[in-house]
């Protein structure tokens, strides 16, 4: 069957995706300076202790065999610890000298599945708020090419796309919720701390959608199967909503596939920026603390999530555009 | 249908006095000067009109479909009586209903994400939303089948693209009948489909106009055509109405100049005779090229996984020194794959073709590259086939740096002397080619394949987007090349009137084979292959036919060049064919005096022939 | 039929013009691409001359004239500090008029850099076609697919970033969408006739590639990577604030603002100030960008 034959080639190609991702992670941070093991042991640790460790933890092995050994273990489903989180609490490390044993460092599985539904959260509400400022801008504005409402999509989205996040995000947190006290900015109490730091989120995401809706709509409205649909005895409404719109959401969905990644980076920033205990967060800090299996599971984690929602949106195309069918 | 039955002799569309013009950068243009005619219910009346003439401003007009920079300024258009330009209401509640719509471009006219029977439902549920969307179904499937198009039922739930441009214009009919309108507007139809596709659809029309009573407004832009499918005709010249007359009467005495050039300017297929044009070459000789069971495949990814599309399978001719070789054939027979592999941009996957003694198909890239000095290639559109960034100096010129031929001077003087040559002069040596007419293009193609000196030139359909006059002009251009250096050519081409015109022997092409090769009256008076007989009783022509199309129109479409028949593969739409061609696939063999035809009816038929040498 | 061609016994409009110089005809003709200018060229005017004119030191610290505000916002401002100073008293009119030379520099930068390994991606991957496509796009998927964020702030976390290591960082995260515009848009001139026409006539592959592509679809990439140097000089001052960017005492975007976050409740400037002018630099190169992005997009739809 079609969808079969496309979902399992599709899934292949995006293993080994995981794989050349995993595997370039793996390297790079096996070759930067810098010993996570000293982190890891503290400052105070004798060299001896620390040889000991990494002989233990295999980290002076070869590289490749390093890999394998990881690589097997994802296949199992196992991503390995955390080298500076404890099972529970707080990230250890620092000064003091703390010999902390395997078993009571953090799975890096867990501390991504307890960060992960937060990220989906503040991104899918993000996203609403995104669609609800542009889709409106961008639609008006395709309809209506080099007049106000094309013009107004034009310099919304030039200026919504010049506001760097961290900086939107320190003024809004500024201005609404230390002066106005509307909302709450900092930390997470509740399904409200998701509301400011969305807001921003949704202003970074906003003009791609509207350039992208302006572009595809007034496309899509010079087609001649639109000048057609008039005399054929259609509404404008049937028009534009039946015919127009379907037509141009094709591009939408791609530039979400495509863009994921500078999602991604949004969310990150934002979360640090308003302390939002998400993946985001997790991630600086894992960079931080050179806590090298964290970093390389949120690595992994991430791209396939990227394949996945590729996959998602090609299918999601193939059903609106039968002509993409491939 | 819905005539007035208080007059019924009164006309259901009335133009009076329609003017129209256009309005860009400032330049005031009238396209429609002072337009009147009457279309009575159920009347066939047919405009033609050459591009530029307002036919399909014309046509628009009546629907209400204006481009922004043009602007009604005087006139009514009167439906029933009531004047649709004023009561803008009123024609948009006829829109589509009363008044149905039927574009040129049947591949652009739906939305390619929705089924057609989707679409076909939608509108006659826009216009009469009174219908069930259950009788909208079966409405829309019934008129499918009217319209022949085969298990109609399931072609109702597939895509746009999912047919091809026969079926398509095809579910157009349905689309523009299915609200049982009183006036069908026809803006050139068959414009973009083959001669015999084109024929088909014209018949159905005709069939449709008889069993819907619908009044057809048949917008064109070939002679032919027009009198085939009109009762009457009306001829439009530069935005105004030259004369109306019933078909017959229009050829025989055209009232109007206009008219009589444009008769006396048609090529004829028939009218002039055996004019001896056969007997100029002397085919003892050498072949120039020689086509020896030439093959290409290509590999596909279809819904149903990977499938084997046959593009050329066994192509067979010679070409001479000095000939005009002419190679027709409808779309999708080859003729463009078959051109990639004869100039070296493909190779094939089984057979041999040999130029000046050497297989092109197997050449190293090295030696290709220093045939290709010997045979060019002029391509079919003028606007995509010159690079858009270089002057028209350089574009001549290039051949001869990619060859490495002469110094800086000699180049130039040889691209001069070729612009001259082909009658574009050497002023425009600097330009950009952007302003050029298409013809000056073509020309300038020429000019760049000539340059290198070569024996053969291709012509892949080179003429083809070229209006008659400038057809014309080229061609007397090719022959005077052909006098001066010695040309041999190759015309690939679906024209068969431009292939009666000026070739001397004449293959014709069908999915993928040459079903038969013939000198050129040959091919035209005594057809060996049943295809042949089909094309040319499908040819567009104002002459008494040869071929009538009544016996030999094919029905349906030809298979698909994926899962193609065993045996013939012409057998399912051939009127002749019998058991063995569902078996077996005939080769070409010959019918004397260098005619080749592909059929086991042409052994029957020579052998009652005296015997003759081949 | 097209009005054209109703129309085509009229003298043609002269448009024969090399498309980059139809792109950027067109664009300049809009209003949003003179504002977008006019505001880019003062701008960039300042950065490279208050700076010097002004004789005041960017990194130069005056506790005595520690966290005044701007003009006309609060007590003790000055014409000499217009834009106020930070908690060390450095002049933040000439800090974030510095930090807008190394955000241009590294926003150009990056993006050339990204432009041209995509366009050489594109270029072979959508001519060649077949196993070279096959490759090149794998390892285009790969890059897309590695979250950017998280490898450059993992290089430059765990390495010491300068500003040679940001630019490579940063530009390894654009090109793969700039090989896949450039690969589709080969591919589409690649099946035209004029190609067909240049093989014909026994031109090599490379010949056709730089000569014939090249020149017909770089520009308009090239153009509308002017939006990319605003997305960059983002990225930039994003790195700078989570510390990984050109480090301090070089004053970026980047790195004021995270400064000044720890004073913003009493000297809300410092964090707000810088950003002020990279919103205006940022908007007015995406004036600009948008623009040719448009003069591009009618100009292909109108050809």
């Amino acid at each position: 069957m079609f969808i079969a034959r496309f979902l399992a080639r599709r899934l292949l190609q995006g293993a080994l995706i995981v794989f050349l991702v995993s595997a370039v992670i793996f390297t790079l941070l096996r070759v930067v300076p810098g010993d996570p093991v000293r982190l890891m042991a503290g400052g105070m640790a004798p060299e001896a202790l620390i040889e000991q460790i990494a002989e233990e933890m295999g980290l002076r092995d070869p590289i490749y065999q390093q890999f394998g050994r990881y690589v097997w273990g994802i296949v199992q489903g196992d991503l390995g610890q955390s080298f500076v989180r404890p099972a529970s609490g707080a990230a250890v490390g620092g000064a003091s000298f703390d010999d902390s044993t395997r078993s009571e460092r953090a799975e890096v599985w867990d501390l991504i599945a307890q960060t992960a539904p937060m990220t989906v959260q503040l991104a899918l509400l993000s996203m609403l708020f995104a669609l609800i400022i542009a889709v409106p801008i961008g639609v008006w504005g395709g309809l209506r090419p080099g007049r106000f409402p094309d013009k107004l999509a034009l310099y919304l989205s030039s200026v919504f796309v010049s506001l760097p996040n961290f900086w939107l995000g320190i003024v809004l947190a500024l201005l609404l919720s230390v002066k106005l006290k509307l909302l709450p900015a900092i930390g997470y109490g509740g399904f409200a701390y998701t509301i400011l730091p969305a807001i921003v989120l949704a202003i970074e995401i906003a003009p791609f959608i509207i350039r992208t809706l302006t572009v595809s709509v007034a496309g899509v409205m010079r087609e001649n199967f639109i000048d057609i649909a008039a005399v054929r005895g259609l509404t404008r409404n049937q028009i534009i909503f039946r015919h127009a719109l379907r037509n141009s959401s094709v591009p939408l969905l791609n530039l979400l596939g495509v863009q994921f990644s500078m999602l991604l980076g949004g969310v990150l920033v934002i979360e640090f920026i308003f302390d939002y205990p998400g993946l985001g967060l997790l991630t600086i800090n894992a960079v931080m603390q050179r806590d090298f299996p964290l970093i390389q599971g949120i690595a992994i984690v991430t791209a396939a999530a990227f394949v996945l929602i590729n996959i998602i949106v090609d299918l999601c195309a193939t059903a609106i555009d039968p002509r993409l069918e491939y | 249908m819905s005539t007035d039955p208080s007059s019924p002799g009164a006309a259901l569309l009335s133009v009076r006095n329609l003017t129209v013009v256009a309005q860009s950068e400032g330049v005031r243009r009238t396209i429609l000067d002072d337009i009147s005619f009457d279309l009575k219910p159920r009347q066939i009346l047919s405009v033609i009109g050459e591009s530029g003439s307002g036919k399909t401003v014309l046509a628009r007009a009546l629907v209400g479909w204006m481009a922004p920079q043009l602007k009604i300024t005087g006139g009514e258009i009167l439906f029933k009586g009531r004047d649709l330009i004023r009561d803008r209401a009123y024609a948009s509640r006829l829109a589509g209903r009363e008044i149905a719509y039927i574009g040129g471009n049947p591949a652009g006219a739906l939305d390619p994400t929705m089924t057609v029977g989707a679409q076909l439902v939608e509108k006659l549920r826009a216009v009469r939303p009174d219908i069930s969307a259950k009788d909208a179904q079966d409405k829309a499937i019934r008129l499918l089948e009217a319209v022949k198009i085969p298990s109609a039922a399931s072609r109702f739930h597939e895509y746009p693209f999912q047919y091809s441009g026969g079926m398509m214009q095809r579910a157009m009919i349905v689309d523009a009948l299915i609200s049982d309108p009183a006036l069908l507007i026809a803006d050139n139809i068959t414009q973009p489909l083959d001669v015999t596709v084109a024929a088909q659809i014209l018949k159905l029309m005709r069939e449709l106009n008889e069993k819907f009573s619908t009044a057809i407004l048949f917008i064109c832009s070939s002679l032919p055509v027009a009198c085939d499918a009109g009762d009457e005709v009306m001829v439009l010249h530069a935005g105004e109405v030259v004369e109306r007359q019933t078909s017959a009467d229009l050829v025989s005495q055209p009232q109007h100049g206009y008219t009589r050039a444009l008769i006396a300017e048609l090529p004829t297929l028939w009218a002039n005779g055996k004019d001896g044009r056969d007997e100029r070459q002397d085919r003892n000789r050498q072949a120039l090229m020689s086509v020896r069971g030439v093959a290409k495949f290509y590999e596909t990814r279809g819904k149903a996984g990977k499938a084997v599309v046959q593009a050329v399978r066994n192509v067979e001719f010679d070409v001479f020194p000095g000939d005009n070789f002419g190679i027709v054939g409808e779309s999708g027979c080859g003729k463009s794959s078959l051109m990639r592999l004869l100039t070296g941009l493909e190779r094939p996957d089984a057979g041999s073709i040999i130029f000046e003694g050497e297989d092109v198909g197997t050449a190293s890239p090295a030696r290709l590259r220093q045939l290709r000095r010997r045979f060019q290639l002029v391509l079919q559109d003028p606007f995509g086939s010159l690079p858009p960034q270089s002057s028209i100096g350089d574009i001549v010129e290039e051949p001869l740096k990619i060859h490495g031929i002469g110094t800086k001077k000699e180049r130039h003087d040889r691209a001069r002397a070729a612009l001259n040559e082909v009658g574009l002069g050497d002023r425009l040596y600097d330009q950009l080619p952007t302003g050029l007419s298409a013809g000056q293009r073509q020309r300038l193609q020429v000019a760049r394949a000539m340059v290198l000196e070569p024996r053969l030139l291709i012509m892949d359909e080179t003429l083809s987007a070229l209006d008659q006059t400038e057809q014309g002009k080229l061609l007397d251009l090719f022959g005077r090349l052909q006098a001066q250096h010695g040309f041999t050519y190759i015309f690939i081409s679906h024209d068969l009137t431009m292939v009666r015109q000026v070739c001397s022997r004449i293959a014709v092409m069908y999915l993928g084979e040459t079903v038969e090769v013939a000198p050129n009256e040959r091919m035209f008076f005594d057809p060996g292959h049943p295809y042949t007989r089909a094309l040319l009783s499908a040819a567009p022509t104002l002459e008494e036919r040869r071929y009538r199309p009544e016996d030999c129109l094919l029905e349906g479409e030809p298979p698909s060049p994926i899962d193609l028949p065993p045996g013939c593969a012409f057998a399912g739409r051939c009127p002749h064919a019998f058991d063995r061609c569902q078996r077996e696939n005939p080769a070409l063999v010959s019918r004397a005096d260098q005619a080749l035809a592909a059929c086991f009816l042409v052994n029957a038929a020579s052998t009652a022939k005296a015997p003759a040498d081949a | 039929m097209s009005i054209q061609e109703m129309t085509s016994d009229l003298p043609a409009p002269r448009k024969d013009r090399k498309i980059a110089a139809r792109i950027w005809s067109q664009a300049y003709a809009a209003t949003e691409f003179k504002i977008g200018l006019a505001v880019f060229s003062a701008l960039v005017v300042a950065a490279i001359f208050y700076p010097m004119f002004s004789g005041i030191d960017p990194t130069k610290m005056a506790i005595s004239s520690k966290l005044l505000p701007p003009v006309f916002m609060g007590e003790g401002w000055s014409w000499a500090r217009p834009l106020g100073t930070d908690q060390l008293g450095r002049d933040m009119l000439s800090r974030s008029l510095v930090g807008l030379r190394y955000s241009l520099l590294i926003g150009v930068s990056t993006t050339v850099l990204m432009v041209a390994v995509g366009a050489m991606m594109g270029l072979f991957s959508g001519y060649f076609g077949g196993k070279v496509d096959t490759v090149l796009m794998r390892l285009t998927d790969a890059q897309l697919a590695i979250p950017m964020i998280i490898l450059a702030i993992t290089i430059l976390g765990v390495s010491r970033p300068t500003i040679p290591a940001i630019i490579l960082v940063l530009g390894l995260s654009g090109w793969p969408i700039y090989a896949r515009v450039m690969r589709s848009s080969v591919m589409s001139e690649r099946k035209k006739e004029f190609v067909r026409g240049a093989m014909v006539l026994g031109a090599t592959d490379w010949r056709i590639m730089f000569t014939l592509i090249l020149p017909l679809v770089l520009p308009p990439i090239a153009f509308v990577a002017v939006l990319d140097i605003a997305r960059m000089m983002i990225f930039e001052s994003v790195l700078g604030f989570l510390g990984l960017g050109v480090q301090p005492p070089t004053p970026t975007f980047g790195n004021i603002i995270a400064d000044g976050r720890k004073y913003l409740l009493n000297a809300w400037w410092i964090a707000t100030m810088p950003g002020v002018f990279l919103v205006l630099t940022l908007t007015s190169i995406n004036l600009m960008g948008s623009s040719l992005e448009r003069a591009r997009n009618s100009i292909y739809a109108g050809a």
